[in-house]
């Protein structure tokens, strides 16, 4: 039974992953989109899985939370921002999608030796997933970084977020609610700051190309 | 006695393969003509096709040299072998001492290059790019056919086909690990590039410009072209063997009884069924790829090779 429940933890962890990886092969604000979609819906799958096996019901709440918030309200405004913005221009990121793959895949095994001595340390059954989690984390950092769209910038805040909690999930069977009420929120303000934030790009320069904001300093 | 039931079974594997291998292609091109509205041609009309190459007279290019004639044999030759080698029907395979995964991933890549050699050797502008891109495909595809393979050998412990497999029956759970469906993944991308299915080619036409498989070939016909096509077709069955088999041992026989092979055989044909029916549906979904974009989609694979062997081997 344990053994079961911490390989389908790995596994959803493994599919919130990859969806962090979609993020860098496509290129259409569509697809981030529902890619950051169906990543949510697999961390909110995983954090319920986790509260079903612990009997947690505050973290039924927050699996709840995830699904509603980040599955469904969340991708609605954006698209809604992508909307708004017109057809999505491509824009060519900093590294080329290949080469950002292949990064991305060695920020995984980063993680994995970063993660390696907690893995010794833990007992819990869903240890396996948490390089998985931090490996989600780099990786998204690596969209911010690489990445010359706002709204592809947003998206990896937003994937990042979602390793952090799903970190939290695996490593700890969720940290107190009341904390991750409060991060959930704080990102939740964050993200709709930066929505108010990509539309007064938009308005000066006519475009969400973050390049774009050197021209303030000159 | 029983060495020689082995050798015969191994040898009814293979006869089976290239008996299936038209029927399955003919099968996808039926499904797919189904889904696309179109009432399409009948599931054996590959065996009809090459019925009537064997039939037809050969023309050869008179800049063609003798690697012109050579090639069809050898690409045959080294795919039947393949077949061999692949668990299909029962493990463990009396040729796996001859050769693991590292033979096969090999030998079909001699097929490859072989067959590029022939697309440059008449001369035709066609033939040249045609290789060209096959070889580029193939560089990028063949080291993550190794790598998925690789990660299940990892949980295995042993590079031997058939061992993976006997290996994955008598521990089931192992068939749900993530590195398990990482790899399924991987090996399902490299699947339509090294087959030239959508995403990277078409399979259907060879009126486009940006064709692969079907530039390399233009040049031929008759008995060579038919040898050519079988085999194609027959790597498409061994393919799908491999992620059959490999992925969803279940079925395969461990013990040479009759009862165990017919049960293997019909598991095997509800395998490859139900894989026609995966990639037909995948390939009327997607358009394909521009040629640029195909080491993007190789290197997705790659990378999920790669998070393969990292789950499978760092966090055992």
């Amino acid at each position: 039974m344990d053994f079961a429940f911490g390989q389908l933890a790995v596994l959803g962890s493994s599919l919130v992953l990859l969806c962090g990886l979609t993020l860098l092969w496509r290129r259409g604000s569509a697809a981030h989109i529902g890619a950051f979609a169906a990543q949510s819906v697999a961390l909110a799958a995983t954090v319920g899985l986790i509260a079903g096996f612990t009997g947690s019901r505050e973290l039924w709440i927050v699996a709840a939370l995830f699904l509603g918030l980040k599955g469904i309200v969340m991708p609605i405004l954006l698209k809604r921002m992508e909307r708004r913005f017109g057809r999505p221009r491509e824009l060519d990121p900093y590294v080329n999608t290949a080469t950002s793959l292949v990064i991305g895949g060695l920020l995984v095994v980063l993680a994995y030796i970063v993660i390696w001595p907690i893995l010794d340390v833990s007992r819990l059954p869903t240890r396996a997933g948490m390089p998985l989690a931090m490996g989600l984390i780099f990786v998204s950092l690596f969209v911010i970084i690489s990445r010359k769209k706002a709204l592809t910038q947003v998206i990896g805040f937003l994937a990042l977020e979602n390793g952090i909690a799903l970190l939290a999930a695996l490593g700890t069977y969720g940290i107190p609610f009341i904390v991750e009420v409060g991060v959930f929120l704080d990102a939740l303000m964050g993200f709709l700051v930066m929505q108010i934030v990509i539309y007064r790009i938009q308005e000066t320069f006519e475009s969400i190309d973050v390049e774009q904001l050197n021209r303030l300093s000159q | 006695m029983p060495v020689l039931k082995v050798y015969l079974v191994a040898l009814a594997q293979t006869t089976l393969a290239l008996i299936l291998a038209p029927g399955l292609v003919g099968l996808i091109r039926w499904f797919k003509a189904r889904l696309q509205n179109r009432s399409g041609a009948p599931a054996w009309q590959p065996y009809l096709e090459l019925r009537k190459l064997f039939a037809k007279e050969v023309v050869v290019s008179r800049s063609a040299s003798w690697l012109f004639r050579a090639v069809p044999f050898v690409v045959f030759a080294s795919t039947v072998a393949v077949a061999f080698l692949v668990p299909m029907l029962a493990v463990p395979l009396p040729f796996d001492s001859v050769g693991d995964l590292l033979v096969v991933v090999y030998l079909l890549l001699l097929g490859t290059f072989f067959l590029a050699l022939a697309g440059l050797d008449p001369g035709s502008a066609f033939g040249g790019m045609g290789s060209s891109r096959e070889m580029t495909v193939a560089a990028l595809s063949e080291p993550t056919v190794a790598l998925a393979i690789f990660a299940l050998a990892l949980s295995a412990g042993s590079t031997n086909l058939g061992q993976i497999v006997a290996r994955t029956m008598a521990d089931p759970a192992t068939a749900v690990s993530p590195g398990y469906l990482l790899a399924f993944g991987a090996l399902f991308v490299v699947t339509l590039a090294e087959n030239g299915r959508l995403p990277v080619d078409n399979p259907a036409t060879h009126l486009e410009l940006t064709m692969i498989h079907e530039a390399m070939i233009l040049e031929y016909s008759g008995r060579y072209l038919a040898l050519i096509e079988w085999a194609a077709w027959l790597k498409v069955l061994l393919f799908f063997s491999l992620l059959g088999n490999l992925f969803v041992p279940w079925g395969v026989a461990t013990a040479l009884t009759p009862g165990a092979l017919c049960w293997a055989g019909t598991t095997l044909l509800a395998k490859l069924v139900a894989l026609a029916v995966v990639l037909a549906v995948f390939e009327t979904r997607v358009a394909k790829l521009r040629l640029f974009r195909v080491p993007e989609l190789l290197a997705v694979s790659f990378v999920l090779a790669v998070l393969a062997i990292t789950v499978s081997f760092l966090a055992r």
